[in-house]
Formats: structure tokens, sequence, C-alpha cells
């Protein structure tokens, strides 16, 4: 579905991303790392957001690389960013507008109000006077009703209290049912894990190593060397 | 008594124009950032393109050639806007320096170009008779009909731009775009093309601006200039990229102005800038600006 090949990406002298490669496939795939890593870059590189220095990234064989956000958002990939991102001046009903397009694709706005009962009972509710977790479920419809073949979400449980994050993590395990795609990038290793099939972790701008990821959760030692976790601190 | 309600639907008359003006200068701002420094030049090619569609037609008696060339001057300032936008601007997005420079260039280049076609004679559109001569107002006496109709004109315009930002798709395009331009882009809309509309757009109003301004008093070269002035002080005063900002500030410029005039007429320019000064000391983001 979605593939990166030897992306790298630089700001000035800083390198920030050293020749990612990645393949999304049917089946989720995480990103975990430690902060700083680039992790945020990849999923703004992928998306148009920052330009690319070498390397491609296709979507089904079609080729994302210099063009627009809006191009590639129409190409069919949708990004929930870092930090949401949702719009302060827009209603919840208008971001869903703003998106909304056809009445007969998978995500619908009626859909989008069954799914998160939560924001139909604040349609009328500003971008700002939402709570974090809304918020959230707002950068997250609003991207799926743009019924995208991928969906990149950076950092989705960030911020989120624990109640919060289980629902999240009920909701990203649907989209594979739906036939979309998803490229997780996350710091909370038991989101990453409980969602999605593969995990790769970022070193420095490197892909470190691609494995299972029952393997990861399991493995206290690859996560303490790789992320720096206490064993067992995370279930 | 009589000279104060004069002196005030004197100010609120000019408001009404300053307004006009500036509520397409402070669009633009506050979607693309781009300070447009040629606004007042859309203001002259709306009044002198107007003009010469006008002027053949009040010759031959035509009653619809003040609207004809209304319409003319619109239309010449938007095409004259998205152009550019679409041809300089777009190239240098987010460099803000640049960007006013350019339009700098641009003003200089274009006045020139008016000079050289129209010559320097002042112009002036003569009202349609539906709107000419005079109408009875209270505590003031009889006032030119077309300086009430301005101020008409200017609260369509407020309340037609309110609607077009809060019940358009346009609208909600714009709002998304002033909060965050990248992720408006990443929700798959055609920023590059909003911004155009937008520039068109905020260019019309200075180009209806032009027209109506050119009915009242005068049409030559330094009205760009004048107009761009007052453009800044108006959304500097009210605050960027608020519509009942742009409001407020252009009726306290407005007041300023003919109080001034009445009162103190040799210093009376000062005390606009005393006002943006005062404005910038105590609350930088103008009136209803946000920080």
């Amino acid at each position: 579905m979605l593939s990166v090949t030897d992306l790298h990406v630089r700001f000035g002298e800083a390198h920030i991303l050293q020749g990612v490669s990645i393949a999304v496939g049917r089946t989720p795939l995480a990103i975990v790392g430690r902060n700083g890593m680039g992790k945020t870059t990849l999923c703004q590189a992928i998306m148009g957001l920052v330009r690319s220095s070498e390397g491609a990234v296709t979507l089904a064989g079609t080729p994302l690389t210099g063009k627009l956000p809006y191009q590639v958002a129409r190409s069919g990939v949708a990004l929930v960013p870092q930090g949401r991102r949702t719009f302060p001046s827009l209603s919840v009903h208008e971001h869903l507008l703003l998106v909304a397009r056809t009445r007969d694709a998978a995500w619908t706005i009626d859909r989008v109000y069954d799914t998160f009962p939560r924001l139909a009972e604040r349609r009328r509710n500003g971008g700002t006077e939402l709570s974090g977790g809304e918020q959230q479920m707002l950068a997250i419809a609003r991207a799926l009703l743009m019924n995208p073949t991928l969906v990149i979400m950076d950092e989705p449980s960030e911020g989120l209290a624990p109640v919060i994050v289980d629902q999240l993590i009920g909701v990203l395990r649907t989209l594979e049912g739906d036939g979309m795609g998803l490229l997780l990038v996350e710091q909370n290793l038991r989101v990453a894990t409980e969602v999605a099939s593969e995990v790769s972790i970022m070193v420095t701008g490197r892909i470190a190593t691609t494995l299972p990821a029952h393997v990861l959760a399991a493995d206290t030692e690859i996560q303490r060397r790789y992320l720096g976790v206490a064993a067992g601190g995370h279930h | 008594m009589d000279l104060a309600a004069t002196i005030v639907l004197n100010g609120l008359t000019l408001a009404a124009l300053y307004f006009i003006v500036a509520s397409g200068f402070s669009l633009i701002f506050g979607l693309m950032r781009v300070v447009n420094m040629a606004h007042g030049t859309l203001y002259l090619v709306a009044g002198y393109v107007g003009y010469r569609v006008f002027e053949p037609l009040y010759d031959a008696d035509v009653w619809w050639a003040w609207y004809a060339g209304l319409a003319a001057g619109i239309v010449a300032a938007a095409v004259a806007g998205a152009l550019l936008q679409w041809v300089l601007l777009s190239w240098m997005q987010g460099q803000e320096l640049r960007q006013a420079l350019v339009t700098i260039g641009v003003s200089i280049i274009v006045a020139d170009q008016v000079l050289a076609i129209f010559g320097g004679t002042p112009r002036q559109f003569f009202a349609p008779d539906a709107i000419f001569g005079s109408t009875r107002v209270p505590f003031v006496g009889g006032y030119p009909t077309f300086r009430l109709v301005q101020i008409g004109i200017a609260i369509a315009v407020g309340i037609a731009l309110w609607l077009v930002l809060n019940r358009t798709r346009l609208g909600m395009m714009i709002r998304a775009g002033v909060d965050d331009r990248e992720m408006l882009g990443a929700c798959g809309v055609n920023v590059p093309r909003v911004g155009i509309a937008v520039f068109a757009l905020g260019a019309a109003l200075c180009g209806l601006g032009g027209v109506i301004g050119s009915t009242a008093q005068p049409l030559a070269l330094g009205q760009d200039g004048r107009f761009l002035l007052i453009s800044l002080v108006v959304v500097i005063v009210g605050g960027m990229g608020s519509i009942t900002g742009t409001a407020i500030g252009a009726i306290l410029v407005g007041l300023a102005e003919q109080i001034g005039q009445a009162m103190f007429p040799t210093y009376s320019v000062i005390l606009t800038f005393v006002i943006m000064v005062a404005v910038l000391a105590l609350r930088p983001q103008g009136i209803l600006g946000r920080a």
C-alpha cells in the first residue's frame, strides 16, 4: 500500500531522516522510538509538509514525492498530526463538513457521530472548547471522513487519560476491517503493540529493526535497549 | 448641535469608505499573511478602469453608466488581485518581507503606467440620479444622498462578509486557513486556489471602495498611497484579520479625521496617528486582534 524507500530529510545542517524505508500493507504498522528520533518528521515528509532531499514515497504505485499536502491528501493519505491541530475557529460540525465529500463512502458524518457520540453532543462547540480527548477524537474523525487509503497517526494517545486510550485502541482496531491502512507513530508501547501487527523501531533517523508486535511486547531487553523503558512499566 | 451632528455624519460616511477598502486588506492579510502594499494600487486600477467604461456611457446619457463603471472597476480590481497572487506572490509564500517589497514595486510600476495612460488630470464619477441630490437628515438638514448610500453599502458589505465567512464553504476554508494553513492543505483543500479566491475577493472589495470613493471625491494619483496608509492604520487599530475590528478601526479613524479637521485643521493629520500610537502602546495586537 504505502512504500517509503531510502527517504532523507535535511533541515539545513541537521540530517533528520537518514534513509528511512518502510512498507505498510493491509495490516497496521507502528513506529516507536524515543523523542527526537525523526518520527514526526517522517509523518510530515510523507504528507508533503516537509520536503525530502532524497528517496521516494509511493501509495499503491502512485508517487507522492514532491507533491503538495492537498495533492497527497487527495491521493488517499490522511494525517492525524501530533498535537491534534484542530481548527479553533471551526465548530465540530464544520470540521466534518470541511472534509466530507460523498454520501456513499465508508465513513460519513452520520457514522462519525455514531462512533463518537461525544462529538455529536458537542457538534456546535468550537475546536478550542473541547477536552484533549475530544479534540483527539475530532482529529481522528476529520482524517477518517476523508476516506483515505492510508491514515497516518502521530502520537494519538499523547496526553490522554487511560480510559480514553482504551477507547482509542478500540477505534484503531476497526480500521483494518474498513480496508484502511494505518501507520501509527507512538510513544506508548502498549498502544503500538495492541493495535499493530508489526512494529518498527526508529533510532536517529533510521529504522533500527522491525519485529512482530507480540515479540516486542514480550521482550524487555529490546525495549530497554531501543526505547529506554523500564521492564514491565507499561502493563 | 447641527455642526456637531454634521461632523459625526461626515466622519461616519468617511468611515464607511475606509471600512470597504480596509476590509479587503484585512481579509487578505488574515489568510495569506501578506502585507499587500499594492492595496491602494487596486483602488486606482478600479477607479481608472471603471472611469474608462463610465465616461462614454455617461456622455451618451445612459442611465446605467455609473453601475457599469462600478461593475467594471470591481472586476478589474478582482482580476488584478488574483493575478498578483497567482503570478507573483504565490512563489514566495511565507516570505513576508519579500512579498511586501514586490507589492511596493508593483504599486510604483502601476502608478507610472496610470500616469502614462490616463494623464494627471483628476477624474470623478457622477452618481446616478436615483442616489444623487440631497436628503433631509434630522439635526443635520440637507445631506448628500450618495454619502448616506455609502454608509448603507458599507453595512451591506459587513453583513455580506460575515455571511460568506460564517455560512459558506469558502468561509469555512478561510477561517481554517487563518488557524492553520498547513493542516488545511493536509485536509485535501487546494490552499493555493483558496488563496487566489481570497485575493480576488479582497481586491474586489477594494475596487468597490475605489469606484464609490471616486464618486464622493476626485480620483487622482496619490489616492493609492492615501488608501494604503489608511488601510494599514485601520487594521492596525482594529486588529489584523478581524472584520468587526476593521469596522471599529474605520469608525475611529473616520471620526478622528473629521473632528480633527473641524477643531484644529492644521494638526488634524496627527490625530489619526495619535490613535494608532495609543493602540500600539496599550494593545499591540489591535482592539479586536488576537494576540
